[in-house]
């Protein structure tokens, strides 16, 4: 007994010795938070996808995979899906490339390094609904492109952007390029700066300069965070929402810039199918968990 | 043992400080913090004019109950659809809002249709009922007989504003644009006027801008295409099925060759200023009448700077844009709501709220005295267009009152594609049938526009 009192009092004053308390209390408390906030209510999203609810009345009975087997029948719903793609297609290697050469760039040891880091990264730090404003008077017909299309001699293009269907995703991803590939080089650069400079040096000393300095020594070497940002553009890509919303008015004209997240939007608060739009918002987390769960697997791998 | 007690404990003290720390913070955000006596109202009008209006409105309740405090609670985005997101998720979580603004008939079916909104049937009285004209008594009817909301204001959505100067100087008199050839032959004669650098009469804005304009062009094809139309009888939209469609359609394709190219990006009122620019750019644009607003900011003359025709063929119309209040079941200060609504849809209220917000009222007993000129004639049209057996006032289905919810939200993306060259008129006419018979349960309402 007393034996087993003294045993209580030793793990209380072990949980109470101040440090390790406050770690494992904070460590609980966001566990236990994101256990509800998130977690709980993906799989809630996932019940509710498989019942019939609508909306404000608040019956939920049990449909089974209907939900899924009408998605499947939507035309609306692949629409968003093969724009989801194009996108991602467009957006993230430009976003890549753009970035990592940026980076270079950056790296040249130039002067007021910071000042144009600054720069790159100013439009990463604005928001998409003001940032999407800002676009939209880039696109109007006398707006700052075709301005500068007709300086240089390229007026007659008469390009329509986000007006003309054909071309409405590639207009909305040379404007997220533009505000993600700053982030993307400073990805790059911070990866860069990593590399010990004793690597650098021997190949200097081995006749490695310039292009084949980069090609055969630095860019392998930034292989990992190449990939963190792959994964970060790809992740954004799928569930971007708010740029295209104000951007395009609700993913038009028609349906061109229209993905995935929009739909779930609309489907749920204009056509009050909320039921309908969870289906597809566990499908779109499907789809996120495909690319999301190699990385993460990976990543814990090399870790260990 | 000792580990997985102690996990066991520290998982209870977790739970326990997580709880009261959440809890806590719950309770600071939610506990009634407002003095009982006080009315929340939610509201989409921000900018100028539409914020000094439901001030003024405001200003007339609190001067008869000065002891309400009242909270002016303002959503804007996406004509109010911003807002009735918000509104949708505080009903959801049973926590409804005092009162808000809505617009009249289908918007707030889905309210009515999960039994969450009162019924106010002893706000209409007699003598209301008196002065406002009988189709927008209709659209704040619920399915079943009942009121359910009261109107505040009309505006009207049939409405060609034009730049006055541009129209004499090429030699056109704006009251003969009463035919779509007149119009087109208008637009050519502007094209052609050597004095202004106009390429694209019609100026033309975003998405629903564009189902706007369409909306008023199927009014324009006959009061009895658009009222199958809202009655959701146009289910069939082949030539020979439903020729009235196509001709709409038709109409349409015609206006998209005087429109601005880049009409996706602007919005409305970056339309509007492409008229009222130093050089103008376009000289039509077919818009609501909240764009008087536009006009009066840039300080121009009501028939002499800039006028205003109805969408030619809809001469004898008026396009009802209707908002209105309304009283959720189960709220905390159910005698405050009734108050206010009566307030809505007094004289005095009304004659408030109206001349600043650029509608009308949805009275007829208005004191004319205290519009501007634009509004002076609306008034002049709605009171006659109301005392007429041959015209008619429609309902707006891209503004919410026509049609359902889900076949306005369906529609708006169906004429962007068009409007953007990217579907035929035959597969759009199909399209905008098959939207009437995926929603046909939706359709709750016969409309009756034309009394036959």
């Amino acid at each position: 007994m007393k034996e087993k009192r003294k045993r209580s009092i030793r793990i209380l004053k072990e949980i109470f010795s101040r440090d390790k308390l406050i770690i494992r209390l904070i460590f609980f408390t966001c566990i236990i938070l994101v256990a509800y906030f998130v977690y709980y209510f993906i799989i809630w999203n996932v019940i509710v996808s498989m019942t019939d609810w609508t909306g404000l009345i608040q019956t939920y009975n049990f449909v089974g995979l209907e939900n899924y087997i009408a998605m499947f029948n939507d035309p609306i719903f692949w629409t968003s899906l093969a724009n989801n793609f194009i996108f991602m297609l467009i957006f993230i290697p430009t976003s890549l490339i753009i970035g990592l050469l940026l980076a270079i760039l950056l790296d040249q040891k130039i002067r007021r390094e910071g000042v144009f880091r600054s720069i790159y990264l100013l439009p990463f730090a604005l928001s998409f609904i003001v940032t999407a404003y800002l676009w939209q008077w880039m696109f109007v017909q006398d707006g700052v492109l075709n301005n500068v299309l007709e300086i240089f001699g390229l007026g007659f293009l008469d390009i329509r952007w986000i007006s003309d269907p054909n071309i409405a995703l590639i207009s909305v991803s040379i404007a997220l390029v533009w505000q993600f590939s700053g982030y993307i080089m400073l990805i790059f650069l911070a990866s860069m700066r990593s590399i010990p400079v004793s690597h650098i040096m021997a190949a200097q000393v081995d006749g490695a300069s310039g292009f084949k300095l980069y090609t055969r020594v630095i860019i392998p070497q930034i292989k990992t965070s190449t990939f963190s940002a792959f994964v970060i553009l790809m992740v954004f890509a799928l569930k971007a929402f708010d740029f295209i919303w104000i951007l395009t008015d609700e993913g038009g004209p028609g349906w061109a810039t229209t993905i995935l997240p929009i739909t779930i939007y609309k489907v749920a608060f204009k056509a009050n199918m909320f039921a309908y739009s969870s289906a597809i918002a566990t499908t779109l987390l499907f789809i996120v968990m495909i690319i999301v769960i190699p990385y993460l697997y990976i990543t814990y791998r090399k870790r260990r | 043992m000792e580990s997985r007690q102690k996990t066991a404990l520290l998982l209870i003290i977790a739970i326990a400080a997580t709880g009261g720390i959440v809890g806590g913070v719950m309770y600071a955000v939610m506990a009634p913090t407002a003095p009982e006596d006080t009315i929340e109202i939610y509201h989409w009008w921000t900018s100028g004019g539409e914020a000094a209006a439901i001030e003024a409105l405001i200003g007339e309740y609190e001067a008869l109950y000065p002891d309400t405090v009242v909270q002016s609670l303002s959503i804007a985005g996406g004509a109010g659809f911003e807002m009735r997101v918000k509104i949708k998720t505080l009903m959801l979580a049973g926590q409804p809002p005092d009162t808000f603004q809505i617009h009249a008939g289908y918007e707030w079916k889905v309210f009515y249709e999960a039994a969450l909104l009162d019924n106010i049937d002893h706000i209409w009285t007699q003598t209301l009922k008196d002065v406002i004209p009988d189709v927008i008594e209709d659209i704040n009817k619920g399915p079943d007989g009942h009121y359910y909301s009261v109107p505040v204001n009309i505006h009207r959505s049939n409405v060609v504003w034009f730049n006055y100067e541009i129209l004499t100087d090429t030699g056109i008199n704006p009251a003969t644009l009463t035919t779509w050839p007149a119009f087109w032959a208008a637009c050519d004669a502007i094209i052609a006027n050597p004095n202004y650098t106009i390429t694209e009469p019609v100026a033309m804005g975003e998405q629903w801008t564009a189902a706007h304009a369409f909306e008023q062009i199927l009014a324009s094809v006959g009061v009895d295409v658009y009222e199958d139309w809202i009655n959701g009888d146009i289910d069939s939209g082949t030539a020979t099925h439903y020729p009235e469609l196509v001709t709409a359609l038709e109409i349409y394709d015609n206006l998209t060759n005087y429109m601005n190219s880049d009409w996706s990006v602007l919005g409305w009122d970056s339309a509007i200023a492409r008229i009222l620019a130093a050089t103008p750019s376009a000289a039509f644009a077919i818009m609501g009448d909240w764009a008087n607003g536009e006009f009066l900011q840039a300080e121009w003359d009501y028939n002499v700077e800039y006028g205003t025709i109805a969408v030619p063929g809809t001469g004898n119309m008026y396009g009802l844009v209707v908002d209105c209040f309304e009283k959720p079941k189960n709220i905390d200060h159910p005698t405050q709501v009734d108050r206010w609504l009566g307030v809505v849809a007094s004289k005095d209220g009304q004659d408030a709220f109206n001349p600043l917000k650029g509608s009308i009222a949805a009275r007829t007993d208005a004191n004319l005295a205290l519009y501007g000129a634009y509004q002076q004639a609306a008034i002049a049209d709605f009171n006659a267009i109301d005392a007429s057996a041959t015209s008619y006032m429609f309902p707006s289905v891209v503004h919410g009152s026509g049609a359902p919810e889900e076949f306005n939200d369906g529609l708006q993306p169906l004429i962007g594609a068009f409007t953007a060259g990217s579907a035929t008129i035959s597969a759009t006419a199909t399209a905008i049938a098959a939207l009437a018979v995926t929603h046909s349960t939706a359709f709750t309402r016969v409309w009756d526009l034309d009394g036959v």
